[in-house]
Parts: structure tokens; C-alpha cells; sequence
């Protein structure tokens, strides 16, 4: 069964609307705005002091190291290694249902910090704590793409 | 080996002999404020109603009749009562804002109540909330106060729950877009702290065997009939790998109270106050990924608890050895071994395999989370630690019935909110050490 026929059984069986079935998007807020520009163009940005040199992400107002205001955007590497993961298999919110199994994790960013995302295109199975990792963007809606993470293919 | 031989001295300073893993020095330190008392303030009696499903039975009702429970329990005079505090009905906006606006008071004819307010900190209320009384108290407004939780889920579809769930624990902009709950959250910390601990499947699972063995000795416990097997729990549904479904904990419904007095009246009108000799708090983070570095390593979370928790037992005078029972509160079991590695009476890193011994269930040696916690005895939203609290009074009272630890003196109870946003240890006695 397609995503779409899932749907359309969800819908079925427990009477929802095409709205119960939305899933919900980041609203980018005045300082985390950059950030959701940048995935839209496939970018992996982060919001780096210029007084102190600390990254924040999640992007914050000013730097939570120095309260300085004076700030600018990084490309990130796009690489990470899995922290932690989990597998939802049963009991989440219906517009995920048709996704089940997907797979939730804690990733660290070759750059510092630690993110929380899904892991795609990898059977859980084969997941492995430290496994690198490369950013995909999933372009959710027309305004959002999500940075998700995907295992790096060893060199042939 | 299970460490169940082994005695409480010999591991009881095993967790404090913890060295820095982030090369920050003692960050754990008084940081000033008013020098707090020993034992300044006390409980004289609690209420509580069964806790499970019951959709005819409105968080009014609930909070009117623990009152009224508390009230009778103490043996107090109603208009004795100065100031009522309210914890917030998760998910509830009438009852929270009729709470707000001083519905209790009037509803429960507290007619010498002059202050009414709610405090709220998810699962860290019950602290948070006793804080709010303690400072009314020490102001000198009044010397009673009467505290109330109240919660109602089973009015909400299962989804509306979920729904309200996942946003509870995870951020709305960089979490839930990927299809987060609470859940979820505790799955991934325990696939970390299994991955780089070593602790097991099946130890895990045995915290939630333990959890049942005490709620089946609670009346007003939500699973109180069945007993269950590590087997049961591993064959259960699989519901975020790798938690199944019984271990992860229930919404229900139900609500607690308690009346908090200084400790000279308690010493006056109850014949066995319950003392409320230390506490200890640290936060840590909203968003998982941002947890403080002592918690971002999550074979070592215990280090982030064990200063805090040798903080209270500091301010207390006493010490692991000393407690009766460790009233553990972490929702989720492998967060429960976490908190266990921490509290200094088994060796970091061994708590599954004392569970698994039996050690901390009903009988055990080491008497951990006596009414079956969210597991078993329900979650009621801000309600767990509430839940917890008022059961540890019971016990240090004599008053927990089939549950009660013979001659308990001391014990030590936790709580926290969010994502394992913070945490707030309190050593509590029906003595104050050295004055009896």
C-alpha cells in the first residue's frame, strides 16, 4: 500500500478530514527565520556569534553564551554522526500514521551541535549508534523543507 | 553479578565518587538566597482520589473532594486554611482558569483563605508548587496552606492526547515536524543508555515489574489487579522501539492534596508530621539536543542527578544509608535506573541489575517508588510527582496501608518536568535528625 492509499484508509476508518491529516510545519519565528530560508535552498545553516564564536541551534534572539546580538549564518558541513535513535511503530498522531515505521533521532553536527531529526532512506534495522551521516532536504510544502539525515554510502 | 549481596555502606558513596567528565569544576553550588532552614515546614495530611478512567468524574469534583480528604485528614478547621494552591489540569483551559480566578476557595467554603494562585512546571510542579507555599508561609500571611491537583484526560480522544503529548515534550518548530512524542523522547534516551551502558532489554523491563508489584498493594492505583512478568512487558506491543507498550505509562485520570503547615504548628495539632528536611534543583534544557553537557552523554546521565541528589542528603544531614525508601520518579523505566545510579545506593551503572534482583520492589532492601509511579499507578499530567509525594507522606506517616514500608523514617523523592527538563530532590522524615 502508497502513502496515499494509507491515507486514504486512515481517513476511512477513523472518519478524519483532509485537515486532521495535516501534518504540522515549523513557524519560523523572527530569529529562526534564516535558517528555514536557507533549508528552502537546500542549505544547512547555523546561527554563529560573531563576538564569541558559539553556535546556537536552535537559533535563539542573541548568542546564549553572550547575549551579544551581533550574529551571522554558517553553512554547515551537512555531516553528522546518530546519537540516539528510536523507531515509532504504533500510537502517534494520525498525519504520521501512514509513515510508520519512521525513525526519530539525536544526531551530532560535525560543527558542534546536536539535532533531532528523522533518519530515511535506511532500513532501522542496520542503524548503528555513531553511523555518519549525510543532510537530504525534504521539501514538505512550497515554504518548508525539513533537513532530514540519511546513512553516508561507504566508497565503492 | 546483581549487586543485592552486596550492603547499603559499601555502595552507598560509590555515586559520589564521580569525577567531571566536562573539566567545569564543582558546578553544583548553593548560589545564595535566604539561608534555608532545617525542617521549617511540614505535611499534616493528604487526600486522594483512585486514579484510572472515569469520565463522569469532572476535575472539579476531584479537586473538591481531595480537599475535602486532605482537610479531614489533617484534623485541621477549614478556616484554618490561609492560602490554596491549585496545579494546572493539563489540557483543561475552564477548570485552569476558573483555578486562576479563585473558584477552589469559594467552592470549598475556605473562608479564612486570603491567597489563591497556581504554579505550574509540568512534571516539576509538585515542587515548584510547594515552593509558592513554603514562601507564603515564611512571608507570615498565614501558617496553613492546602494544596491540589486535579486532572481529567479521559474526557480527549486518544489522538487529541497524543497530540497534546507530543507537543508537551517536544518543541513545536524542531521536533514535532518530525513526528516526535514523548514517547519517542524516552526511546531514544533509552536506546542511548542501553547502547553505551551495556544495561539490558530485560532490566529495563524489571523496573516496570517492580512498578506493579507496589501499585497491586495501592487501592487507588490504575493497575492494581494483574501482576506482570519481564515477559509480559518485552512481548508487549512494540510501541517506539525500543519501548514496548508497557513501558510506556498511561494518561489517566485522578488527583491529590496535601496540607502544608510550619513545623511547630504540625508539632502541635499532628501526632506525625512529616518533615520537610531538604531539597536540591537543577535545570538542564527545553529541547533534548540542548541538554546541559552533563546530561548530553547519555551513559552518564546519573551525573547530572548524583550532585544534586548528595546536595539534598548534604542540607539533610543524612545520607543514602539512611532512607527508608527512594521514592523514584522518571516516567519511563530506563529513566528510572538513571535516577537509581544517582541516588547513591547502588553503583552507577548497576541499578537494572538490582531491580532485576528484586531488591527495590515490595520487601526489597531498597524500596523504590512505592505506589508504581506512572507506569502503573497512572499518569495524571502534573499529577506523577503529586502522586508521589503524597504516597511518601502515607508511608513516613504509617498510613500506606498493604504498601507500607515497615518503620520508614526518611525517605528521598524526585521530580522533574518537560523532557527531563530539570530535576528537585527533597529528603523528607518523621523526625528531624538530631532533635529527636
Amino acid at each position: 500500500m502508497d502513502r496515499n492509499e494509507k491515507l486514504e484508509e486512515l481517513k476511512r476508518k477513523f472518519n478524519l478530514s483532509d485537515e486532521d491529516l495535516k501534518k504540522p510545519l515549523p513557524t519560523p519565528t523572527k530569529w529562526s527565520k534564516p535558517f528555514w530560508e536557507g533549508t528552502k535552498k537546500h542549505k544547512l545553516l547555523l546561527k554563529r556569534c560573531r563576538e564569541c564564536g558559539h553556535i546556537d541551534h536552535p537559533p535563539y534572539l542573541y548568542c546564549t553564551e553572550c547575549m551579544s546580538e551581533n550574529s551571522e549564518w554558517m553553512e554547515a558541513s551537512g555531516r553528522a554522526t546518530l546519537y540516539a535513535f528510536a523507531v515509532n511503530e504504533y500510537g502517534v498522531p494520525f498525519p504520521f500514521m501512514a509513515d510508520l515505521p519512521y525513525v526519530v533521532a539525536l544526531l551530532d553536527l560535525r560543527e558542534g551541535p546536536r539535532m533531532l531529526s528523522n533518519i530515511v532512506d535506511c532500513d532501522p534495522k542496520d542503524l548503528k549508534n555513531g553511523m555518519e551521516l549525510e543532510v537530504v532536504f525534504d521539501d514538505v510544502s512550497p515554504e518548508i523543507s525539513l533537513p532530514k539525515w540519511k546513512p553516508v554510502k561507504e566508497a565503492v | 553479578m546483581p549487586p543485592s549481596g552486596v550492603s547499603r555502606e559499601s555502595v552507598a558513596t560509590a555515586a559520589y565518587q564521580l569525577t567531571s567528565t566536562t573539566g567545569d569544576g564543582p558546578w553544583f553550588k548553593n548560589q545564595g538566597g535566604v539561608a534555608m532552614g532545617k525542617a521549617d515546614f511540614a505535611v499534616i495530611g493528604t487526600g486522594e482520589v483512585p486514579c484510572g478512567t472515569y469520565p463522569e468524574r469532572s476535575e472539579f469534583e476531584i479537586a473538591y473532594r481531595v480537599a475535602k480528604m486532605a482537610i479531614e485528614d489533617a484534623g485541621i478547621g477549614k478556616s484554618e486554611i490561609g492560602a490554596i494552591l491549585c496545579a494546572v489540569h493539563i489540557m483543561g483551559s475552564e477548570y485552569n482558569t476558573e483555578m486562576f480566578f479563585g473558584h477552589l476557595p469559594e467552592a470549598i467554603g475556605a473562608k479564612g483563605c486570603k491567597i489563591t494562585a497556581c504554579t505550574v512546571s509540568g512534571g516539576g510542579s509538585s515542587f515548584s508548587i510547594r515552593k509558592t507555599a513554603e514562601g507564603i508561609i515564611r512571608s507570615g500571611e498565614t501558617d496553613t496552606v492546602l494544596v491540589v491537583h486535579a486532572q481529567r484526560f479521559s474526557q480527549f480522544s486518544t489522538n487529541e492526547q497524543i497530540k497534546f503529548f507530543a507537543a508537551a515534550g517536544s518543541n513545536l518548530e524542531w521536533e514535532i515536524p518530525y513526528g516526535m512524542t514523548y514517547n519517542a523522547v524516552a526511546a531514544m534516551m533509552t536506546q542511548a543508555y542501553m547502547a553505551y551502558t551495556g544495561t539490558t532489554l530485560e532490566q529495563v523491563a524489571a523496573h516496570c515489574v517492580a512498578c506493579r508489584r507496589w501499585a497491586n498493594l495501592q487501592p487507588n492505583a490504575m493497575f492494581n489487579k494483574k501482576a506482570i512478568t519481564v515477559e509480559d512487558v518485552l512481548k508487549s506491543r512494540m510501541v517506539v522501539y525500543p519501548l514496548t507498550a508497557l513501558m510506556c505509562n498511561v494518561l489517566a485520570d485522578g488527583g491529590s492534596a496535601y496540607i502544608m503547615t510550619t513545623a511547630e504548628k504540625a508539632r502541635r495539632v499532628c501526632r506525625k508530621p512529616v518533615y520537610l528536611l531538604s531539597e536540591a534543583s537543577a535545570y538542564s534544557h527545553r529541547n533534548l539536543t540542548n541538554a546541559t553537557a552533563r546530561f548530553r552523554d547519555m551513559a552518564k546521565m546519573h551525573e547530572f542527578y548524583a550532585p544534586v541528589a548528595k546536595a539534598a542528603f548534604e542540607r539533610a544531614g543524612l545520607g543514602p544509608k539512611d532512607m527508608d525508601i527512594f521514592e523514584v520518579y522518571a516516567a519511563y523505566p530506563a529513566l528510572a535506573l538513571v535516577m537509581m545510579d544517582a541516588l547513591g545506593f547502588v553503583e552507577p551503572g548497576k541499578s537494572g541489575a538490582l531491580v532485576a534482583s528484586g531488591e527495590t520492589s515490595p520487601g526489597g532492601k531498597f524500596p523504590c517508588t512505592t505506589n508504581g509511579e506512572a507506569l502503573s499507578f497512572g499518569h495524571t499530567g502534573t499529577g506523577v510527582g503529586f502522586a508521589l509525594f503524597v504516597e511518601g507522606v502515607r508511608q513516613l506517616q504509617g498510613k500506606a496501608g498493604k504498601a507500607q514500608v515497615p518503620n520508614a523514617k526518611f525517605l528521598i523523592e524526585d521530580c522533574g518536568g518537560g523532557a527531563w527538563m530539570d530535576i528537585h530532590f527533597t529528603v523528607m522524615g518523621n523526625e528531624i535528625p538530631g532533635q529527636f
